[in-house]
């Protein structure tokens, strides 16, 4: 199985279809397109928005909470949720003090668990709580066969190795992005993202009651529209170009829960984004 | 009504979005602070190094040694042969991009363990990504510690555009180690002596390139490259790590050079 020095190169391969190659190669990078293997397919990626649903107390939280319960006994769920008012707060005071984008990401790690197990103390008579982020991505297979549905904070582990984003000193991968990433890497059936406006809208709604509403869009079309801002992470359209497994997400209004039992039925109630085609 | 509790900055991040470029820019306003200026970011790498066994290894250590008086370093192992035997199996299992990340970091584990033991006897530990807050006692006390060179992405590792590699591996693990802690250099150490017009191991004619800016290397539109293409793109948008150097630790001194701050392989500069 091994093949050592030949004359020309004095390093030790192991045979593969990869050896003596540099993985920087283009043509190698494109002959390791291949199908990818599904292993969470009937599992379903909820993110429970932190400033919209958490952070806006009981009155907004409970009856989420409520058709959460619901469709537990229907679905298998993998909940994240969002850092809310205490990451803005944390990234202000730690941006003034010059802390590097990698030490903001880290710190912010720790809201999101916050919510996470607010969330977990509320869905504890349903078995789902939060599970820590150093053996969640290991043991979730696991998590999913024992109990209905888990939590984690949606954090993505990039930490100290957040990458050094366009503008500013805001960690691009946040917690809408944490939750996607491990949707595709698990190829789980659906993302939806559950903030407290109906969808994505070409104007902030909060600030333009009358914004129009977009039902259903792609990468590049969204890209084109050059919106100001948007209800979700904005490197989840980068993302979303490379999914191989997921290719699409929805937005919907936690505002209005039982949307949530209908998009986990696969209905349209909010807004799909779609991968470029 | 204005919050006393919140900076002006708090007030916009609490109400704003964050998806917002004005309030984006906002956030670059006060400037960086360096965490670990002093130290030196130093990749030994797997293939092209670590995977040489004791011919090349032994050799290095023992420059690494002599650099301890005058060089804080913080030094990262790549991954190799052991690596692309796992992603090719793992690849034709189809095995997702997450799972290939896990994959690698265990390769990456092993050389920084082995690298680890080598330096064991001068009181250089070993450190995983949940043991970086002990990284600046160990550099004051010690001068160095081994990390592995794989970000800590593990299933959240990004897919690539083409292919099903982790496009961030262990050269950009290393990268933004130097970036993040605003250190005071980022040394690959491989088995050529830079970039080159082509892979120097297929042709002969391959040309050193000895200092290229991130641009001119996409210009040139090269097939292959000596380092990660994840590296130059986040070279264009870092704060500190703006060089990066790449050189050939086969060569005795070379290392020693390169900490001196001479250029020795190819530098590569953001701009």
């Amino acid at each position: 199985m091994t093949e050592s020095s030949d004359s020309a190169d004095a390093r030790h391969h192991l045979v593969s279809v990869l050896m003596r190659e540099s993985l920087v190669d283009r043509d190698l990078q494109a002959r390791t397109e291949a199908p990818v293997f599904r292993m969470l397919p009937d599992c379903h990626v909820v993110k429970i928005g932190g400033r919209s649903i958490l952070d806006a107390g009981r009155d907004v939280t409970l009856p989420v909470v409520d058709v959460l319960g619901r469709a537990l006994d229907s679905y298998k769920l993998i909940l994240g949720t969002g850092g809310g008012v205490r990451s803005r707060h944390v990234l202000s005071i730690g941006a003034d003090l010059g802390m590097p984008v990698g030490v903001l990401a880290q710190l912010t790690m720790a809201d999101s668990l916050g919510t996470a197990h607010m969330l977990g103390a509320l869905l504890a008579p349903r078995g789902v709580v939060a599970i820590p982020p150093e053996m969640f991505g290991h043991l979730l297979p696991l998590f999913m066969k024992a109990a209905p549905g888990v939590i984690f904070n949606g954090v993505p582990p990039y930490s100290l190795w957040e990458h050094p984003p366009d503008l500013g000193r805001i960690p691009p991968h946040r917690t809408d992005a944490g939750c996607f990433l491990l949707a595709e890497c698990f190829g789980c059936a659906s993302v939806t993202l559950v903030k407290d406006v109906d969808g994505l809208h070409a104007e902030d709604p909060k600030e333009n009651p009358s914004a129009e509403f977009i039902r259903e869009i792609d990468t590049a079309a969204l890209r084109k529209r050059r919106l100001g801002s948007l209800p979700f992470d904005r490197v989840l359209l980068d993302l979303l170009d490379r999914a191989r497994l997921v290719r699409k997400f929805q937005v919907i209004n936690g505002r209005r829960p039982e949307r949530l039992l209908a998009a986990l039925n696969g209905e349209h109630v909010g807004t799909i984004v779609h991968a470029a085609s | 009504m204005k919050d006393a509790v919140l900076t002006e900055l708090g007030a916009r991040l609490v109400a704003g979005s964050l998806t917002d470029d004005s309030l984006l820019e906002l956030t670059a306003a006060p400037a960086d602070v360096r965490i670990l200026p002093d130290a030196n970011v130093v990749k030994v790498g797997g293939q092209s190094f670590i995977d040489r066994g004791r011919a090349a290894v032994f050799p290095l250590i023992d420059e690494i040694v002599r650099n301890l008086p005058s060089h804080q370093m913080i030094i990262g192992a790549g991954a190799g042969t052991r690596a692309r035997h796992a992603y090719s199996v793992g690849i034709d299992l189809g095995l997702p991009t997450g799972v290939l990340s896990v994959l690698g970091t265990f390769v990456s584990m092993q050389n920084a363990r082995m690298l680890h033991y080598l330096l064991a006897r001068h009181g250089i530990p070993f450190i995983e990504p949940a043991q970086f807050a002990q990284l600046p006692l160990y550099l004051a006390e010690r001068r160095a510690a081994i990390f592995f060179g794989m970000p800590p992405y593990t299933f959240w590792q990004q897919n690539p555009a083409v292919g099903r590699i982790p496009p961030h591996r262990t050269d950009t693990g290393a990268y933004l180690v130097s970036e993040v802690f605003g250190c005071r250099s980022m040394i690959y150490v491989k088995d050529e002596d830079g970039l080159h017009t082509r892979d120097p191991k297929k042709d002969r004619d391959a040309k050193r390139i000895p200092r290229v800016t991130v641009a001119e290397l996409e210009a040139m539109d090269l097939p292959d490259l000596v380092v990660e293409r994840a590296v130059l793109d986040f070279m264009r948008t870092a704060t500190h790590r703006r060089t990066i150097q790449v050189i050939n630790g086969l060569v005795p001194g070379t290392l020693t050079r390169a900490l001196n701050g001479e250029a020795v392989g190819t530098v590569i500069t953001a701009d």
